[in-house]
């Protein structure tokens, strides 16, 4: 593995800048750098700014990140840039303006230097990032599979080692699914433990949060710290009580992705002394619906029927359509969502009294292409956003804290498992994903793509 | 009447009631749209919750109060 300061660890080069081992601003051209070279490929960081960079830098608190170069998601706002939201036009109550989003503010006063903006899905409307208006994000694992999204941006800059974090947002699993299939840690927190200040749908959205995207469940604990303003504590996640559910979100999964699962659950539970427990969550696909129907409301107060007359031509006609099809929900269906999530919060507090963590897959397969994001199922043929839903949905619907992380490889991509845990267990998540490291012998979490193993230039330092 | 047809009829009487027009390739991407979503809604919509009402302004950061 090489040895260069942008392949190390985000915990790694922060520390390496605060003991004088690295120098931050050299750390900054070289990653400059690495992105001009490597982005090409993958389209994940839609900008970059060095001047607004280098400011960042001089100013830089000696924080638990300085110095450290970031991406954030086209979903916040930076103070010299408005967020797009990968498309031509934001649909919001109001137009978007730049300004200090909560994450910058975080990420500013941990210290952190935040080098570019991430791609993302259109709109925040798509689990596999294949439609922006920037262009697809492309997977670093094979260029012409779906980097995943909506953090399709951030998730491809960290598998491709353009930075070692990158901040993104979960309104219906879209830090988990870009983990996923990126072979990446990702986050997402407690509902209202991450800053969610300056976003668009601040105040508006039950169902956003702010979180990290790293190689691993440590870099996730430092960079989630820097996010939440307090620090996540370690734990070892002894004896952690692991519940298994069987519906679809287990059972309609491809045989490579279900082996790699059970494999690391076992692991897991050998590794804490754990236990595995079958437990009844029924209703999994209805609270899937339930939480993209509220996700769709929520963000109608920018529409109407004036507003979807003169939409933005560069808008994808997937956007256009979409966009137009909310206005057809019928509000029998939202209340109605509302029901379920109040029924599976429920369900869910009543789970959590007898285990510790739920546990499946994240996506039920492996990244699909690009030009035909479908998924081939025990069940039939799948649009990879359907099949997706069943297993992110729940936490975002509920508030409760989630994480995927690496599995496995299946033909040369990677294989995701989800944890997720009672509403402020954010931390046991994290121990168990570094359980489930240490079980492995961390061979997932330091699988590189090819695009990531590409010697570094002597020039770039 | 077919499916389809229901859901053509769904989709074009929503937008004229909404004065929205849509082209050819919007309205496919609803009628895609359509038939992925409203076997579920409908699903959704008969199912039982009981006496179940809503949490009133849910503290999402929180378990329910009500067990």
């Amino acid at each position: 593995m090489s040895t260069h300061p942008l392949d190390l660890p985000l915990r790694a080069q922060a520390a390496a800048i605060a003991a004088g081992e690295v120098d931050a601003g050299e750390m900054l051209t070289a990653a400059l750098k690495r992105i001009e070279r490597r982005n090409p490929a993958v389209n994940a960081v839609v900008e970059t700014f060095p001047e607004r960079s280098r400011e960042m830098l001089a100013a830089a608190p000696e924080g638990p990140l300085r110095g450290v170069p970031v991406v954030i998601k086209d979903e916040w706002p930076l103070p010299w840039r408005a967020q797009r939201f990968g498309a031509a036009e934001l649909i919001a109550a109001t137009d978007p303006t730049p300004g200090e989003s909560g994450p910058y503010r975080a990420l500013r006063d941990a210290g952190a230097v935040i080098l570019g903006v991430g791609n993302m899905h259109e709109l925040g409307s798509g689990s596999t990032g294949n439609v922006s208006f920037y262009g697809p994000a492309r997977n670093p694992w094979d260029p012409e599979r779906c980097p995943g999204g909506s953090s399709s941006g951030p998730a491809a800059a960290v598998s491709a080692r353009l930075v070692a974090g990158a901040v993104g947002a979960d309104g219906v699993g879209s830090i988990r699914y870009p983990a996923a299939y990126c072979g990446l840690t990702g986050l997402k927190p407690t509902f209202g433990r991450s800053p969610m200040a300056g976003h668009h749908m601040d105040g508006i959205s039950t169902m956003i949060v702010s979180g990290p995207l790293c190689a691993d469940a440590a870099d996730c604990r430092l960079l989630a710290s820097a996010l939440f303003g307090e620090e996540l504590a370690a734990g070892t996640a002894g004896g952690v009580r692991i519940g298994i559910v069987r519906d679809s979100v287990t059972d309609d999964v491809t045989p490579t992705v279900r082996d790699a699962c059970e494999e690391a659950i076992r692991a897991l539970v050998a590794e804490t002394g754990g236990e595995l427990v079958e437990v009844e969550l029924p209703d999994l696909e209805p609270a899937a619906l339930a939480a993209v129907l509220i996700a769709n409301t929520e963000g109608l107060a920018g529409l109407s029927p004036s507003r979807l007359a003169s939409l933005d031509p560069e808008l994808s006609p997937i956007a256009r359509g979409l966009l137009k099809y909310r206005m057809l929900l019928p509000a029998a269906a939202t209340v109605k969502a509302h029901q379920v999530r109040t029924l599976m919060r429920r369900r869910l507090a009543a789970v959590f009294n007898g285990v510790d963590l739920l546990a499946w897959p994240t996506v039920p397969a492996v990244a699909p292409p690009l030009q035909a994001p479908l998924v081939e199922l025990p069940s039939g043929t799948l649009t990879a956003d359907q099949a997706n839903v069943r297993g992110g949905a729940l936490a975002n619907l509920t508030g409760t804290p989630a994480v995927s992380l690496p599995v496995g490889l299946d033909g040369g991509l990677p294989v995701a498992l989800h944890l997720q845990a009672r509403w402020g267990r954010d931390e046991l998540l994290l121990d168990a994903a570094e359980a489930l490291e240490r079980a492995n012998g961390r061979r997932w979490v330091e699988a590189l793509p090819p695009l990531a193993r590409e010697a570094e230039p002597t020039e770039a330092g | 009447m077919e499916a389809g047809d229901r859901a053509e009829d769904f989709i074009q009487a929503g937008l004229v009631s909404f004065g929205i027009a849509a082209d050819e390739t919007e309205l496919a991407v609803m009628g895609a749209a359509h038939a992925m979503f409203w076997p579920a809604i409908l699903a959704l919509l008969d199912l039982d919750p009981g006496e179940l009402a809503p949490e009133p302004s849910p503290d999402l950061s929180l378990p329910p109060a009500t067990p």
